[in-house]
């Protein structure tokens, strides 16, 4: 550290351009009139995007899997209307329709994994209506959702990238 | 937490600190009224919000949050300022009051640092922060903002002409 102390003096020998008299009198002003509450939300957008867009997200996927179960479901009953006109069972066929009547064709839930791929301190921020400072983590994860048929042995995959937004409160000093 | 807010207070604050605290927002804003409206909302809302004016790395972190939201929300005029900064080149001779050729240099050479360089050594050498305060303000440890501040001396020596 010493090697630098000729140039850290000749740093601190240069002085910043002082404040001009109209911008402390605008600050002046600023501080002495009531500061409206509007101004530190448009400071955080940003992060209300996210957030809403990290819900859009998830909404949107949750009705991708609605509608990807509601297909899987017509099929089975398809298959049951099929049988349904079929010549009347033989004496060979009772235990497959025993065990259509007992098993469900439906998907069931069958596995869930979140991989985080990236996590990222975003420094302190201050956010709405909140005096104390917050450490931002931004994480970016991929989740993974599958139901498996086990009448059918059909299975159903949703992958999709999702990221997150943690605010951990930070201690005063 | 105990900073009473007295009119006369705020001013000799603000006399000390904002100066280097423009020097700090202009990283980002090259143009001086925008590091100025910067200051102002970051200082005014740490104020208000009376926060010890010890905790000065809070502050900076406050400059930091609100210029680069000023950055992501008008991002073609940040490109803009960008364009005309390599142009003109002027914006560190002014942020500075020179005196000689040598501080000139001093100057110019400094602006060509990292922006992660040049942040840490402007709150350090301008601002008297210590590396714990400088790393609470960035957001990375104390021993970062220390191998930050000792790359960009490096670097700044390097760039300056022999002497």
């Amino acid at each position: 550290m010493n090697d630098f102390s000729d140039l850290e003096s000749q740093l601190k020998s240069l002085r910043p351009t002082p404040l001009s008299e109209s911008f402390v009198a605008r600050v002046e002003e600023a501080m002495t009139t009531p500061a409206p509450e509007k101004a530190p939300e448009n400071i955080i957008r940003p992060v209300q995007f996210q957030r809403r867009w990290i819900a859009g997200l998830s909404l949107a996927a949750a009705a991708a899997v609605l509608l990807l179960i509601r297909v899987n479901f017509q099929t089975p009953a398809g298959n049951k209307r099929v049988a349904s006109v079929s010549p009347a069972p033989t004496s060979s066929a009772p235990v497959e329709t025993t065990q259509r009547q007992t098993v469900p064709s439906t998907l069931i839930p069958s596995g869930a994994t979140q991989v985080v791929y990236h996590k990222r301190d975003e420094g302190l921020r201050f956010v709405q209506n909140s005096d104390e400072p917050m450490r931002r983590m931004r994480s970016s994860t991929r989740e993974t959702l599958q139901w498996r048929n086990p009448s059918t042995g059909a299975s159903l995959r949703v992958s999709y990238p999702s990221e997150q937004i943690e605010l951990i409160p930070v201690s005063g000093q | 937490m105990d900073n009473v807010v007295t009119h006369e207070d705020w001013k000799v604050c603000f006399s000390e600190l904002g100066p280097g605290l423009v020097l700090f927002a202009r990283q980002w804003v090259h143009s001086l009224a925008d590091a100025e409206d910067i200051v102002q909302e970051a200082f005014v809302r740490f104020w208000k919000r009376n926060h010890s004016i010890e905790s000065k790395g809070l502050l900076y972190a406050m400059v930091r949050t609100i210029a680069l939201d000023v950055i992501r929300r008008d991002s073609r005029r940040a490109r803009r300022e960008a364009a005309a900064m390599s142009e003109t080149e002027q914006s560190a001779l002014a942020q500075f009051q020179t005196e000689d050729e040598s501080q000139q240099a001093l100057a110019a050479a400094l602006d060509l640092l990292p922006k992660d360089q040049r942040e840490v050594l402007v709150m350090k050498i301008w601002n008297e922060l210590t590396f714990s305060e400088i790393g609470q303000a960035l957001g990375v440890s104390q021993n970062t903002a220390a191998s930050r501040y000792r790359y960009g001396l490096a670097a700044l020596r390097k760039t300056l002409p022999p002497q």
